[in-house]
């Protein structure tokens, strides 16, 4: 009774569409029927029964393959605005028996499951390319199968909804290139304490001559040297147009998290602190300016 | 229970998964292809076994070259509009297009669809071909496999795993094959042949003459004639005569019927004396028109003719195998009035011909006044010329052939016996008239069916007396036998003849309620049901049991499959703890597992020394059959605790 009630809360959630293979059934059918009809043959009848008992059978065998299958959205990586990214899908196969022959599908993809063991799941990266910054939704994505016999196509909408934030595209100038630009990088120099490799970024009077005449360039580093307090950015001399602005901050910040160096972001109505607030709020703000 | 070890490794590839598909369905049709297109195929096979890789194009020309001319070698002599007129041959013909088509593009090494369907279309063509026991048992199989090779394409190749999928469809649909055999509307039609000839077969017992040359009545072929299942037991051997038909003209070397001039037009008397008994006829294709009814026929059979002499004859020649049921009155004895015309056909005697006979019987008439006493001195003078039955008699002077075989050879079989016993009734005066059909034997039988050769084929003698035809078992006057005719008649073997009787009666009865289900056995059924409310009961009873098996195997082979031995063992008492609400959570050992069990069941010692027999066998290196037995009695132990 229990599994009934189950297999009842299961079909409801399952949409069968016929395919091609289900014509093919149907002639198929109506073929051997003529043959048995028109000539009494009863193993033609009991190939014909066969064929239909099984294709009968193929729907609620395959409902079942789906419908124990539960998807949720895991939280993706960050997601950028006209770059592919990849938003995780947990499958999740609650019954006693595996799952076979599954596809993760959105309106422009398709990922192939091979199979599903029994009380186990499988993460799925389903690739996007949001076309805009902003708060972003991922809906319409849908499991399907056609186990066991490809007659039917059997689909089970996944009613979750993906919301989240899609940061603006990074583009624009390096920051090594902004650093350059900013005369109060380095601060005070106090006391000589070595050389570095020279990665372009520092200034030209840090230059170690003499291992330049050898060969090599490198800078020089002194111990007491204090950095500028923080990098900042500001929101106004960034670009010349909002959405640029926000690429070259957001390309900007991503840097600065990479290379771990504090910045401050002046936007028009708020200033964000990198050692106040994490890369991702900032990225968020820039997003949904 | 079924092992699929060997199976656990193989992943086949969706080619090799189509090349079994088409292994399968070609097997039977392998039966009628002949040995040019065995070669083309074989050659093809060889081709695909060779090259792994996708084939030139001017291969696959030369294979069609190659194909076509299998082709017309294999039709060759028959390849015409003519022979195309026989409905086999066209569909051989279809089978060889087929052939070759996918040959040429399984060579290609690409699956499209036509290749997906083609196994299909080449079941549907064997079909047409055999219908016996053997391709019942063969298509059953076929589905089966044909269902594992599309699962197991759906499931990667995986073909234990599939295995168990396609066991788990085949018996969902399993009870709604049988309900639907037993259910689904028949409408008994012939065998359509859309305009094609049928393929005449001409070989038969009885055929409506009687020879008393070579071409006598004798064909000691164990060929099955009919299958008869008699309401209740079958009668004893002396009652079991099968009347076909009634030869009433001796034209020297073989007997007729009357001539289709003659209509005999009164009434038909049916017999009233005797008992009655019921009967279902399986009658297997004669090409001919009499259907065979126990002497004496009561009841006209539906859709048959049944004459004054109680002969049985459908509208056409019987092609296909015909269900007939039917009601007799086991009597010797049929009364009627002898028209003018049957009259002088059923005395008529060529006074000439047998001078010793005609002398011998006009003293039996001289002696004797009344028919019955006629006929008895006439089985006693019979009996006293120490006639021999002989399945290979000495030929007879066919002039004079009661002569003949009464006073010179005295070897024959039943028609000589017949022929001679009516030509000397006729001298005699007593009205005659010989009948053929089929003279069964109880042994034969087991419980109520019984089984009708073409050696049965038989004639006998009837005798106008009282206004009565009499049968007179002519044979039985045999003084003797021969011991050719004797070895053949008995069998060497009486064990292998009861086997052979066994399987003979399961065949027929997988024949009767399967092979040759029709709506008259659907009607059959009905009525019967309607008659017994307890065979209603006794019918839903075993459609249950059916549905509770093939659940019971579905649940068997839908269950996770265990691939780790101990686990395997261990895996009913984990069943049991995750019942009691204890279940193994990530990163548990088992040694952890059973240790929360114990701290809340301090008390049981079994799952400790489980524990215990497992640790020994997963780490301690002692994985000797000894142990694991011990852990499977500790299991065992656990569970029934």
């Amino acid at each position: 009774m229990k599994s009934l009630r189950t297999f009842a809360q299961i079909y409801r959630r399952i949409d069968q569409h016929a395919t091609r293979y289900s014509v093919v059934v149907v002639v198929l059918l109506f073929g051997l029927f003529l043959e048995a009809y028109m000539h009494d043959f009863n193993l033609v009848y009991i190939t014909l029964f066969f064929v239909f008992s099984l294709a009968f059978s193929a729907g609620p065998i395959g409902i079942l393959n789906l419908g124990h299958l539960e998807a949720s959205y895991l939280r993706p990586g960050r997601l950028f605005a006209f770059q592919e990214g990849q938003i995780p899908i947990e499958i999740s196969n609650n019954s006693a028996t595996t799952s076979w022959s599954i596809t993760l599908h959105d309106e422009e993809t398709s990922l192939p499951l091979d199979s599903i063991k029994s009380e186990t799941s499988e993460v799925l990266k389903l690739p996007v390319t949001p076309n805009k910054r902003g708060p972003f939704t991922h809906k319409g994505c849908y499991l399907e199968s056609k186990y066991p016999l490809s007659t039917v196509r059997l689909v089970m909408k996944i009613d979750e909804t993906y919301n989240g934030v899609v940061y603006p595209e990074p583009k624009g100038i390096p920051l090594q290139s902004f650093l350059q630009q900013e005369k109060n990088h380095y601060g005070e120099e106090k006391e000589f304490d070595g050389l570095r490799a020279y990665d372009g970024s520092q200034k030209l009077s840090h230059i170690h001559w003499a291992s330049v005449a050898k060969g090599d360039i490198s800078v020089k580093v002194f111990s007491k040297e204090t950095q500028t307090p923080k990098l900042v950015f500001n929101f106004y001399t960034a670009a010349t147009d909002d959405e640029s602005r926000l690429s070259q901050l957001c390309l900007w910040v991503l840097e600065c998290e990479k290379q771990n160096l504090p910045f401050m972001l002046q936007m028009p109505n708020r200033v964000l602190n990198s050692a106040k607030e994490s890369t991702d709020v900032i990225l968020e703000t820039l997003a949904r300016y | 229970m079924l092992s699929l070890k060997p199976l656990q490794d193989i992943k086949l590839s969706p080619l090799a998964l189509l090349d079994s598909a088409y292994i399968i369905v070609l097997l039977p049709l392998m039966l009628i292809l002949k040995v040019p297109m065995l070669v083309f195929s074989f050659i093809v096979l060889v081709l695909l076994f060779l090259k792994k890789a996708p084939a030139h194009k001017f291969l696959i020309v030369f294979v069609f070259l190659m194909g076509m001319l299998a082709l017309y070698l294999s039709l060759y002599g028959v390849f015409s509009f003519r022979g195309l007129s026989r409905l086999k041959l066209f569909l051989e013909l279809l089978v060889y297009v087929l052939i070759i088509v996918v040959s040429m593009q399984r060579l290609t090494r690409e699956i499209n669809f036509y290749l997906l369907l083609s196994p299909i279309l080449f079941l549907a063509l064997s079909l047409f071909f055999f219908h016996g026991i053997m391709m019942l048992s063969y298509v059953i199989v076929e589905i089966f496999i044909l269902l594992w090779l599309i699962l197991a394409h759906r499931m990667s190749g995986d073909m234990v795993e599939s295995f168990r999928a396609s066991m788990v469809m085949f018996m969902y649909s399993l009870p709604w094959v049988v309900v639907l055999f037993i259910f689904f509307p028949r409408i008994s039609f012939d065998h359509a042949d859309y305009g094609f000839k049928g393929e005449n077969i001409q070989r038969m017992g009885h055929d409506g003459t009687m020879f008393l040359d070579s071409k006598a009545l004798l064909v000691p072929s164990d060929r099955i004639v009919m299958e008869v299942g008699f309401d209740k037991e079958v009668p004893s051997s002396d009652k079991l005569y099968f009347r076909g038909s009634i030869l009433y003209v001796d034209r020297k070397d073989h007997w007729e019927p009357l001539p289709s001039t003659v209509k005999r037009k009164s009434p038909i008397y049916y017999p009233q004396k005797g008992e009655s008994v019921d009967y279902k006829v399986t009658l297997y294709p004669t090409q001919k028109r009499w259907i065979y009814l126990l002497d004496m026929p009561a009841l006209a059979v539906k859709g048959a003719d049944l004459d004054k002499d109680l002969i049985s004859t459908v509208e056409k020649p019987i092609k296909a195998p015909m269900h007939y049921a039917a009601t007799s009155s086991l009597s010797p004895k049929l009364h009627d009035n002898l028209d003018q015309d049957t009259l002088y056909a059923s005395t008529h005697f060529d006074a000439k011909r047998n001078p010793k006979t005609y002398r011998e019987a006009q003293r039996i008439k001289k002696r004797f006044k009344k028919p019955d006493e006629r006929a008895s001195a006439l089985i006693k003078f019979f009996q006293q010329q120490s006639l021999v039955y002989s399945l290979k008699p000495k030929a007879l002077d066919i002039n004079n052939t009661a002569d003949s075989f009464l006073f010179d050879t005295r070897l024959g079989y039943c028609v000589h016996f017949a022929s001679s016993f009516v030509v000397m009734a006729r001298m005699a005066g007593i009205p005659s008239r010989i009948v053929t059909g089929y003279k069964a034997d109880k042994a034969n039988s087991l419980n109520n069916y019984l089984s009708v050769k073409e050696r049965d084929a038989h004639a006998w003698a009837e005798l106008y007396i009282n206004q009565h035809w009499v049968r007179v078992e002519t044979t039985s006057t045999a003084s003797a036998i021969d011991a050719e005719a004797e070895e053949i008649l008995t069998g060497h073997n009486e064990l292998l003849k009861r086997l052979n009787l066994h399987l003979m009666y399961i065949k027929y009865q997988v024949e009767t309620w399967i092979l040759y289900y029709s709506n008259i056995r659907q009607l059959q059924l009905l009525q019967y049901a309607k008659e017994n409310p307890r065979f209603i009961l006794i019918f839903v009873l075993s459609l249950v049991a059916l549905v509770l098996i093939t659940f019971s195997i579905t649940l068997y082979f839908r269950r996770p499959r265990c691939t780790h031995k101990i686990l395997c063992i261990l895996e009913p008492l984990l069943r049991k703890l995750k019942k009691e609400g204890y279940s193994r959570e990530n990163g548990e050992t088992m040694h952890q597992y059973f240790m929360r069990y114990m701290k809340d069941h301090p008390d049981n010692s079994v799952i400790k020394e489980v524990d215990k027999y497992y640790e020994t066998i997963s780490y301690g290196g002692d994985s000797s059959s000894a142990t694991i037995k011990q852990l499977k009695s500790m299991v065992k132990k656990s569970l029934s605790s």
